[in-house]
């Protein structure tokens, strides 16, 4: 049997609802009303600003911006590259290095110079340090993957290190570039990274 | 009915669906041998929230959303919902987050362990073998007298909570508002359709809670007291998912070119270790911690809390490893983990004192 309510004498029940618990209902129904009605509100101002098509847009036009200053950075580079002048190239890489640390395409055209030149650790080598620096070089769901050409050279650099391993079984130098080989494989088996 | 509710609590029914809901959200988009890994979405939720910067790994995995409502609704429902705590809770808290970092050492939580060894990762072994021996340590301090002090019963309301912010993040998700980041490329965009994922998610939770299905529990009853019961579960995730696996081209034998791993076995053994130990002095791995936080486990909530907080520091601090290896950072919290973990199970040892009473001698727990 609830004690019943007497107001002023200390004495209450938990089992009876009186004016404070219906205020107070009231009050959390309120107050949770307004603050689902005010989230509800700024999500569509996000969905506004910025709905799926709008974002996917963004993400082109950054892509789009960015491979396009990369192109004006690189294109002496490029051009010196295609004519076969290494070593020139390489200079011209190292200053843009310079002005530019944080480009990870960089390590790319090093990457890709070290081949031209037939030095295929130190291409693997470049190819892992641009990849450390921009993991979108192996993720398939944006334009600046290159992963193919990596997978490419990953199956080339294994078979041949692979081989000199067992010739030379402690020499350091090998066992670096596979390291830089089992990383790259790691890498393009994707997962949680 | 009986059937059903005999199969819900079956272990081996738990252990079945995380082995196939692992290969199959894999399937179905979510990142390489992470169909299920309860600190990877620990370290996504975490981003989400802005705890961390890494867009990458920021989105609010709809599964361990499911295996909090699924363990809360089942057990509201069949009336095993009993909210206790106050158990050294801020020790929880802390244990929580050392096991988030120990997992993001290794890259992955049990259940990962268990589905990328299913995966033919070998690199998985040396985990697996860091996180028995961290169980068998945790086994050995019980069997030294190690008990956290025992948790009362609390007002319901305390329960409530943590399932209340599992449907907060629910709606976040939903409803995508503009504080939560929600990364476009990387592990973040690799994900399964959310219905489907949150279903799988609220089948696991419902048959967890029912079983008490727990991967370092299982270990620890085997090693305690020769109980197979959960173990049975464990292995019964492993072989699901090496078939599952098999059959849908998920299996990749050998050491290299596995997805997120590293060489550094020594450190993946440690960090494991720590994983294990940890996991024992708060009675579960973190996938445990999720569904007694939903039956009502105050404690579990704090230690998820912590989890939580561990989630978004691995990349804050960069304690988290690359297929390059660990990052000093995180070496160093490992051992730190350890450490801590020793401290906690050495003071919470009763130690077995022998007494002189008039009859002989007796052993008296002090």
């Amino acid at each position: 049997m609830p004690i019943p309510l007497s107001r002023g004498r200390g004495r209450y029940s938990e089992s009876i609802m009186d004016w404070l618990d219906r205020l107070s209902i009231g009050a959390i129904a309120g107050i949770t009303l307004i603050a689902m009605g005010m989230l509800a509100n700024q999500a569509i101002v996000k969905k506004d600003q910025g709905n799926a098509g709008i974002v996917a847009v963004d993400k082109k036009a950054a892509y789009a911006l960015r491979m396009d200053q990369d192109k004006k950075i690189y294109h002496e580079v490029v051009s010196l590259k295609d004519r076969g002048l290494y070593a020139e190239a390489m200079a011209g890489l190292n200053d843009i290095l310079k002005r530019y640390p944080e480009n990870p395409l960089s390590y790319v055209y090093t990457a890709q110079l070290h081949l031209g030149q037939g030095n295929l650790g130190e291409g693997i080598h470049s190819y892992r340090r641009a990849v450390e620096m921009e993991p979108d070089y192996v993720d398939d769901r944006t334009p600046l993957f290159i992963g193919d050409q990596i997978r490419e050279l990953v199956t080339e650099g294994r078979e041949k290190f692979g081989r000199e391993k067992k010739l030379k079984p402690k020499d350091r130098e090998v066992r670096k570039i596979l390291k830089d080989i089992y990383y790259l494989q790691s890498r393009l088996a994707g997962g949680c990274e | 009915m009986k059937i059903l509710q005999k199969m819900l609590d079956a272990s081996i029914v738990t252990g079945a669906l995380l082995g196939l809901g692992g290969v199959f959200l894999t399937y179905l988009g979510n990142p390489v041998n992470s169909g299920i890994c309860v600190s990877c979405f620990v370290e996504n939720i975490a981003g989400a929230l802005q705890l961390h910067n890494d867009p990458r790994m920021s989105y609010i995995r709809p599964e361990l959303i499911g295996f909090l409502l699924g363990s809360f609704l089942v057990a509201v429902k069949t009336g095993r919902f009993r909210v206790r705590g106050g158990s050294s809770s801020i020790i929880r808290f802390f244990v929580g987050f050392f096991i988030i970092v120990g997992c993001a050492v290794f890259i992955g939580c049990p259940i990962k362990m268990i589905l990328r060894l299913a995966a033919g990762d070998l690199t998985a072994i040396a985990a697996t073998l860091g996180l028995i021996f961290g169980v068998w340590l945790g086994v050995r301090y019980i069997k030294g007298g190690f008990v956290l002090d025992q948790p009362r019963e609390l007002p319901r309301i305390n329960g409530f909570v943590i399932p209340l912010l599992a449907i907060i993040l629910l709606i976040f998700l939903l409803v995508d508002p503009v504080f939560i980041k929600t990364g476009q490329k990387g592990p973040a965009a690799w994900h399964a359709p959310v219905y489907v994922s949150l279903l799988v998610g609220l089948a696991i939770g419902v048959s967890a809670q029912r079983s008490g299905l727990c991967i370092t529990g299982g270990l620890r009853n085997f090693l305690l007291a020769a109980e197979k019961t959960l173990l049975t579960g464990v292995l019964t995730a492993f072989l699901v998912a090496l078939i599952a696996g098999s059959l849908l081209g998920q299996f990749s034998w050998g050491m290299n070119a596995q997805p997120a791993s590293h060489l550094s076995h020594g450190w993946t053994f440690l960090a494991m270790t720590m994983v294990g130990l940890a996991s024992i002095l708060i009675d579960g791995c973190p996938f445990r911690q999720l569904i007694k936080a939903g039956e009502g486990d105050v404690d579990a909530g704090i230690t998820t809390l912590g989890m939580l907080l561990g989630g978004g520091f691995t990349y804050a601090w960069t304690l988290r490893s690359t297929s390059a290896g660990p990052t000093f950072e995180g070496k160093i919290v490992v051992l730190a983990g350890l450490v801590f973990s020793l401290v906690i199970a050495m003071a919470f040892r009763k130690r077995i004192q022998e007494k002189k009473i008039p009859e002989g001698r007796e052993l008296v727990r002090e």
